[in-house]
């Protein structure tokens, strides 16, 4: 079994990938117009247990996934926390001084780290490319020529790889590219041959995609329909329902209690 | 180019879906690059605060070595979106925001290219673009991780080192690399066609 492969299918899985996107920029945004710790902390939280419950995997498959998440909180709010702007110092030596503000700020930023992770996750985790692209010419008009071309690129990626541990097994074979100026050789020695042979085979890919008509784009034809159903409904309250229990509880239940994360917004 | 271009000219002016599906390979093997590039970043990291900016560089590279390669309007941000698009296909958690990212990105670089009118393939004008992918970078990195809340130092010596590093690796590096290519004889069948050229047939 595929490890990129749902379990089962909720109603995220089959709501349509032109109105999904879109629902998850919006979050984005909401997420990243939010300043206040309390509402950071419980938007991660709820997108969090959102990803557990919605995404149709195994929990150990997500946890796995998911587990990046504690190195994105950490790199986030060190930096943040260690060299952020604050005037109740805490402690200071040279260059670092952790502040009681610049400390928050630092968890504030981590938690919006999370909950942009989960919320990117759980997109990537029910939308798959090619439904995406299909859905994008249908219903936003994107014209064939991009749709396809990013579709085809993708099954391009499997040779560019085999290609790249060819050229390492070849210059291997020749005692190649070792020693100390390897690195200033790299260029030479791999970009250029591996771009020559991806390049030529997107010419030949693409000649023969135009001679097929795939950047035709009035009056064509699709292969998989990408219709607008009630799941889309489901999954835009399922959403909206979740953002808006995450900032309904900062304001009535707040952990932190502080206001805007920022100097002087 | 005139107006009454001949049919073959014309029809290669906009772009076509061989250009597109270029644009976009070019990304991809650069996409193999950033997967190498992102423990280089990291070992990079352990020299000073801020160090792994030396490389950052390399973020912007899909833009301008796409252009470079090309040279049409448009292949600066599709190479950005399709950079961040297969980080999506491949399953990353921070899609979204890659995707954003890179439309600022490559909006600001692709606005570098059209002050040359896509004319100039220069050296210094690659640079400029990576410098400008950076600032772009710089105006999504204050909404997205409030760097402006920063000490002042960090935030000046992170944003240097930054522009630094486009210049060079977005620049002057994708620069080296296409004239590369250019000697491989890759180039030729990619870039839009002169009326010069076809007149030069006739003649």
């Amino acid at each position: 079994m595929k490890f990129f492969e749902p379990s089962r299918e909720t109603w995220l899985h089959r709501a349509n990938p032109a109105l999904k996107l879109p629902l998850f920029v919006v979050l984005f945004v909401l997420t990243v117009l939010t300043h206040r710790i309390d509402a950071s902390f419980y938007l991660a939280c709820a997108f969090l247990l959102l990803l557990f419950c919605a995404s149709g995997y195994p929990p150990w498959k997500t946890a796995l996934l998911a587990s990046g998440f504690a190195l994105a909180f950490a790199s986030a709010s060190l930096t943040m926390i260690l060299f952020g702007k604050g005037s109740e110092i805490w402690w200071s030596l040279g260059p670092v001084s952790i502040s009681e503000e610049s400390f928050y700020r630092g968890l504030h930023v981590g938690f919006r780290s999370i909950a942009f992770g989960s919320q990117g996750l759980l997109l990537v985790l029910t939308t798959s490319s090619t439904g995406l692209f299909y859905a994008l010419m249908q219903r936003l008009k994107l014209s064939p020529k991009y749709a396809y071309s990013f579709m085809a690129s993708i099954r391009l990626m499997p040779m560019a790889l085999e290609e790249l541990r060819i050229r390492r097994d070849a210059l291997a074979v020749r005692g190649t590219g070792r020693g100390s100026f390897s690195l200033m050789r790299l260029p030479e020695l791999y970009a250029l041959p591996l771009l020559a042979q991806s390049i030529r085979r997107a010419q030949r890919t693409a000649l023969a995609m135009e001679v097929k008509r795939f950047d035709t784009g009035k009056t064509r034809t699709y292969f998989y329909a990408s219709p607008i159903t009630w799941n889309d409904f489901a999954a835009f309250l399922l959403l909206a329902g979740t953002a808006a229990a995450a900032l309904l509880l900062a304001n009535g239940l707040p952990v932190f209690g502080l206001g805007d994360m920022r100097m002087d917004p | 180019m005139s107006g009454k271009g001949s049919p073959a000219a014309s029809r290669r002016k906009g772009l076509t879906l061989t250009d597109v599906l270029v644009t976009v390979v070019v990304s991809l093997v650069l996409g193999v690059v950033y997967h190498v590039w992102a423990s280089v970043s990291s070992i990079a990291g352990l020299l000073f605060v801020q160090s792994d900016e030396l490389v950052y560089g390399m973020w912007f590279a899909a833009s301008t070595l796409a252009f470079l390669l090309i040279r049409k309007p448009g292949v600066a941000l599709i190479a950005e979106i399709a950079a961040a698009h297969l980080e999506i296909a491949f399953g990353s958690a921070y899609g979204i925001q890659l995707l954003l990212y890179s439309v600022v990105q490559g909006l600001a670089a692709e606005l570098v290219f059209a002050a040359f009118r896509y004319r100039n393939t220069s050296a210094g004008v690659a640079g400029l673009a990576g410098v400008a992918a950076a600032a772009g970078s710089l105006l999504a990195d204050i909404y997205y991780g409030y760097v402006a809340e920063y000490a002042t130092w960090l935030i000046v010596l992170k944003y240097s080192l930054r522009a630094v590093s486009a210049f060079v690796i977005a620049g002057l590096l994708m620069y080296g690399l296409a004239k590369l290519l250019e000697k491989a004889g890759v180039t030729q069948s990619l870039r839009p066609v002169d009326r010069k050229e076809y007149d030069a047939l006739d003649g």
